[in-house]
């Protein structure tokens, strides 16, 4: 089993792909309104081509009728049946927009267009030079073949579809350029710290095992507390450099799933970590009760490791750590400064710091999520700034 | 018939005389009369005016117009026609009394409501 390879820097950050995704969205929404006013225009002038062919047609309408209107005219009110043609509808209206008489299937009227389709049908508006009955304006209505407009928007949903997927994907292209310097950046960071890390481990094991094969008895009590305080300083920058090495080296090793006493190994690591605690005279309240995970123990060291670490370093001096341990929970709470809860959502991100007062390099959490993630371990944050911070993970015990 | 009774009729004449009178609009007052007896007709005219005017308020308008300021080159009627007639003289109704028989002329004679 192994964690996922080289996942920090296959896989897009939360900032990237928030880049990523803001200039794909804008840039979707400029091709779609440049295919929509390329459709549009693509439209009118295939509505131009129809209607010039139908033109012809509507115009012999519209002098039939004017002959018939000129002959019921001159003979008003003698006859006054409207004359009405199989071919068409017609309406006449005045020069003050008064309807005189129709016989058309739609009644809305666009005066300003000499020939326009309304719901299915094609109206043709006639001036005429002579106001024959009073009527100014003649309209002439036919049904609308379907065919053709229809045939237009199958051309445009096919082209425009294309068109889009194209412009779409060469947008995919330019957007992974876009957010390339920030990736960049990224890699260049992860590049200094897999060195860095490399660099740091012979000096520190050096300083540890110097310190551990000491006789802390033998010394001034002057030296005993100086040379405390390099342990201190050591250790910190020992969890600094094993969630370094994990982050960049040691991710892709293969990991080894055993049945992990969960109570030993917290025990281990607050005494690990006792000497920091005392440091800052911060008051350890521990309830541990049997509790184990199938897991790989080095990984699930270094998301206790961290937790631990955090609370200790986001602690007030004379703080208290609360350590809770069940089947299936461990809940870990601090004193410290607290998260904001605008920050909460984001304090699992890489190279992310939630408090800005303290060093390091904002991958503690980051570490934490993945491994976490890996073992379906559920992490849940709770925070009050100013009176502390609560982790809680939960998992599924492992049945004896 | 006596005297007496004479003068009851008489005086019963004037007053339906009177009555048919004031039953008669403006318009049968001073346009009917006139053009019955020059035997021009109301409707061609009307036909005419609409072959110009088109709209009812701008016919009206343009009539108006015409009635006080008669002019050849602004009558509705043909060039034999006012050869034959001539130019009509100007009207010398007051504004509401005109307003009120182009109205009924326009009632009477309009198309719009009247096609089948």
């Amino acid at each position: 089993m192994s964690v996922s390879k080289n996942r920090a820097t296959n896989t897009f950050l939360r900032s990237e792909r928030k880049s990523f995704y803001r200039f794909l969205a804008l840039y979707a929404l400029l091709v779609a309104l440049l295919i929509g006013f390329m459709s549009y225009f693509y439209y009118q002038s295939q509505e131009k081509l129809a209607f010039s062919a139908y033109r012809i047609k509507l115009m012999e309408y519209a002098a039939d009728q004017i002959r018939q209107l000129r002959y019921l005219h001159d003979h008003f009110p003698t006859t006054s049946i409207y004359p009405r043609d199989e071919r068409f509808r017609s309406a006449i209206w005045d020069l003050e927009y008064h309807e005189i008489f129709s016989t058309l299937e739609d009644p809305r009227i666009n005066f300003e267009e000499e020939i326009y389709t309304t719901h299915g049908r094609i109206h043709f508006v006639k001036i005429l030079d002579n106001y024959y009955l009073g009527a100014k304006y003649l309209i002439i209505e036919v049904p609308e073949d379907p065919l053709w407009s229809h045939q237009i928007w199958q051309t445009i949903g096919l082209y425009g579809g294309v068109g889009f997927a194209v412009l779409m994907a060469f947008g995919w292209f330019l957007a992974r350029l876009f957010v390339r310097p920030m990736r960049q950046s990224i890699l260049l960071l992860d590049q200094f710290i897999r060195d860095t890390t490399h660099e740091l481990n012979t000096p520190l094991s050096a300083i540890l095992a110097n310190i551990e094969t000491m006789d802390h008895a033998s010394l001034a009590p002057q030296n005993a507390k100086r040379l405390r305080r390099i342990n201190i300083a050591a250790r910190t920058v020992s969890t600094l450099y094993e969630d370094l090495k994990f982050a960049t080296l040691e991710q892709e090793k293969e990991t080894e799933a055993v049945v992990i006493d969960m109570a030993e190994l917290v025990r281990s690591r607050l005494e690990y970590f006792g000497i920091l605690m005392e440091s800052k005279q911060l008051t350890l309240r521990t309830d541990l009760r049997p509790a184990s995970l199938r897991a790989d123990r080095r990984l699930i060291e270094r998301v206790v490791d961290n937790l631990l670490s955090n609370a200790i370093k986001y602690n007030r001096r004379g703080g208290a750590i609360e350590v809770v341990l069940r089947p299936g929970v461990m809940t870990v709470t601090d004193t410290g400064v607290g998260i904001a809860s605008e920050a909460l959502p984001h304090i699992f991100d890489r190279y992310s710091r939630f408090n800005e007062s303290e060093g390091g390099f904002g991958i503690g959490l980051s570490i934490v999520k993945r491994i976490s993630e890996h073992y379906g371990i559920t992490i849940e944050v709770t925070s009050t700034v100013g009176e502390g911070t609560t982790i809680t993970l939960r998992w599924r015990e492992v049945r004896s | 018939m006596t005297m007496r009774w004479r003068g009851v009729v008489a005086v019963m004449l004037v007053l339906v005389g009177a009555g048919a009178l004031h039953a008669e609009d403006v318009f049968d007052r001073e346009c009917v009369a006139c053009h019955i007896r020059k035997k021009v007709s109301l409707r061609k005219a009307f036909m005419n005016a609409l072959l110009v005017y088109s709209g009812e308020e701008n016919m009206k308008a343009g009539l108006k117009y015409f009635l006080r300021h008669p002019r050849r080159d602004s009558s509705v009627m043909s060039e034999a026609f006012l050869d034959l007639h001539g130019v009509k003289e100007p009207m010398t109704l007051d504004d509401a009394a005109l307003d009120k028989a182009l109205d009924i002329y326009w009632e009477r004679y309009r198309v719009i409501g009247n096609l089948r």
